[in-house]
């Protein structure tokens, strides 16, 4: 008798273990996935300390960290997650690490400055990372030079931009160019030029595919910007000419204004909106571009 | 002197005969594997993380070589019965010694040797173009075995008076304790009474200062290191081994081999 109970609970409560393995299980699967958003990139977030621990082996540490810091973000930016916040831990563990790693200031900085989903859209932790580089490597004017990029770019300020450009230029080994550029942003601000000059210095100088292509976009919304303005100020003086602002450029053409039909870097023609201002033309993949780092302006 | 010599000659074959020689092959591994993948998974420190991972790598494979074997130089020689037959023909306690720690130290050389060449190889390969700072990494190689020489002294002390687990725990401690010297120096006043912080402080000059050895980070980033800076460390490393062996013939000397 006691023999047939066991035969039957046994095979019962077997099937119910199995069955509450089960069940467990997916409340874990559930619990994990929850906790891999944290858990994922920094789980001591103490530089200080993570450098005690790495005894000797902190330069190669930094390494490691620094190649999650472009795992991080190349997953975040491959998945359109304007999530970053964990960059700057990551950063700043890497820089305490190793303080002469340049890479990760240059990079890192990008990384922090661009609006996002391109970057953290924090230009105050870019500027910071970037003069604790410069402070750690006084030799490197490279790092003057992204400073006055994210002071012009990114934050506006021109007097901080073109201070950082001048202070660059005082070290032997920097190129003429950044006299010049603290001179030109001091004296002018903003311009199309210098924007011009910025970005595709980061764009020939990166060796990264991401940045290379932010760079080339953002090259090509600049042109697209500076085209526009002038198809508007051509648009004042068509308005004087016929009394009305053009309804395409075409019009142009034909009022013998222009030659040809003035299109983006991509080849689409430009439009007219129904404001009367040039524009991108709706089927142009720029369009596209501009919206997206408007989206987050 | 001579008859140190020949210890030293059959610690190294000894070595050989037991494949110690083998972690070259890991070492080559190691490096053609962080040779291609480092540029496909980071930006811009391809050449960097060759030059960590490769000295990593050698003051790691060394410290294992240096401490599990060091450690095993009196203490195997006891347990098979060997240390008597040598002891009992013409060589000294302290020539037996004196020889273990040459022995070892000769392979240590031999090994860091070859796998710094393999790194400056490695290192030719990834980087287009080298410059007169990326020979910092040969100085690196150096103190890594400067390093590792000491620490072998350290072993042998330690087995001379206690058993093996316990000389691997010690000069493991050793040299954990001996990568922080700089911080127990800079201990606040505000932490410890002041009898404390100076024992503290008088403490930190004697016990081995390992970071001397660490230029890891200057090898990386391919800055020269001044001449005077490889003497001292030359100076700081044999003074400290002659020490530490002179304290090691004491206590063996004294053993009683019963």
């Amino acid at each position: 008798m006691k023999t047939a109970k066991t035969m039957v609970l046994m095979p019962v409560l077997l099937l119910a273990g199995l069955m509450g393995v089960w069940k467990l299980q997916h409340t874990l699967d559930q619990q994990r996935a929850a906790l891999s958003e944290d858990r994922d990139y920094v789980l001591l977030s103490s530089p200080k300390l993570i450098k005690a621990v790495s005894l000797e082996y902190a330069p190669l540490m930094a390494d490691f960290y620094w190649t999650r810091v472009v795992q991080f973000y190349g997953n975040k930016h491959v998945r359109g997650d304007a999530n970053l916040q964990q960059l700057w831990p990551l950063l700043d563990i890497t820089t305490t690490l190793d303080p002469n790693l340049i890479v990760a200031y240059r990079f890192g900085a990008i990384f922090l400055s661009q609006r996002a989903p391109g970057g953290a859209g924090r230009p105050d932790l870019a500027v910071r990372l970037i003069q604790r580089g410069i402070k750690a490597n006084p030799d490197y004017w490279r790092l003057y030079e992204d400073l006055g990029f994210i002071y012009y770019m990114d934050l506006k300020d021109y007097t901080k931009a073109s201070e950082a450009f001048l202070e660059g230029s005082k070290n032997p080994k920097a190129l003429i160019w950044m006299k010049v550029m603290a001179a030109k942003v001091a004296a002018e601000g903003e311009s199309y030029e210098t924007s011009v000059f910025l970005w595709n210095d980061v764009y020939t100088n990166t060796t990264d595919p991401q940045i290379k292509e932010n760079a080339k976009a953002h090259l090509q919304l600049i042109r697209a910007q500076e085209d526009c303005r002038q198809l508007d100020l051509l648009g004042g003086e068509y308005e004087k000419r016929f009394g009305h602002r053009p309804k395409g450029v075409s019009e142009f053409v034909d009022a013998g204004m222009l030659r040809g039909i003035p299109s983006d870097p991509l080849g689409y023609p430009y439009t007219f909106g129904e404001n009367g201002k040039a524009a991108l033309n709706p089927n142009s993949p720029l369009l596209e571009k501009q919206q997206f780092f408007e989206r987050f302006q | 002197m001579r008859r140190a010599g020949v210890v030293a000659l059959n610690t190294f074959r000894e070595a050989v005969r037991d494949r110690v020689l083998y972690n070259l092959l890991f070492f080559a591994l190691v490096m053609m594997a962080a040779s291609i993948i480092a540029g496909q998974i980071s930006i811009g420190i391809e050449e960097t993380v060759i030059v960590t991972l490769g000295l990593s790598a050698i003051s790691l494979i060394g410290l294992l070589i240096a401490v599990f074997i060091g450690v095993g130089l009196v203490s195997k020689e006891m347990d098979k019965r060997t240390l008597y037959a040598v002891l009992a023909k013409p060589v000294r306690r302290w020539e037996f010694l004196v020889g273990k720690f040459a022995g070892l130290v000769l392979t240590l050389a031999v090994n860091v040797s070859a796998m710094g060449i393999g790194l400056f190889l490695a290192m030719i390969y990834v980087k287009p173009a080298l410059e007169r700072g990326d020979a910092t990494v040969l100085t690196a190689v150096y103190f890594i075995w400067l390093k590792l020489a000491l620490v072998v002294a350290l072993a042998l002390l330690f087995s001379c008076f206690t058993t093996p687990l316990l000389a691997i725990l010690f000069t493991a401690g050793i040299y954990i304790v001996g990568l922080y010297v700089q911080e127990l120096r800079n201990m606040p006043m505000q932490v410890m009474s002041r009898g404390m912080t100076l024992f503290t402080k008088w403490l930190s000059y004697l016990l081995p200062n390992f970071e001397n050895f660490n230029i890891m980070a200057m090898a990386a980033h391919s800055r020269q290191v001044p001449g005077t800076l490889v003497a001292q460390n030359t100076l700081y490393a044999a003074i400290y081994c002659a020490v530490v062996l002179a304290a090691a013939v004491l206590v063996f000397s004294r053993r009683n081999l019963k």
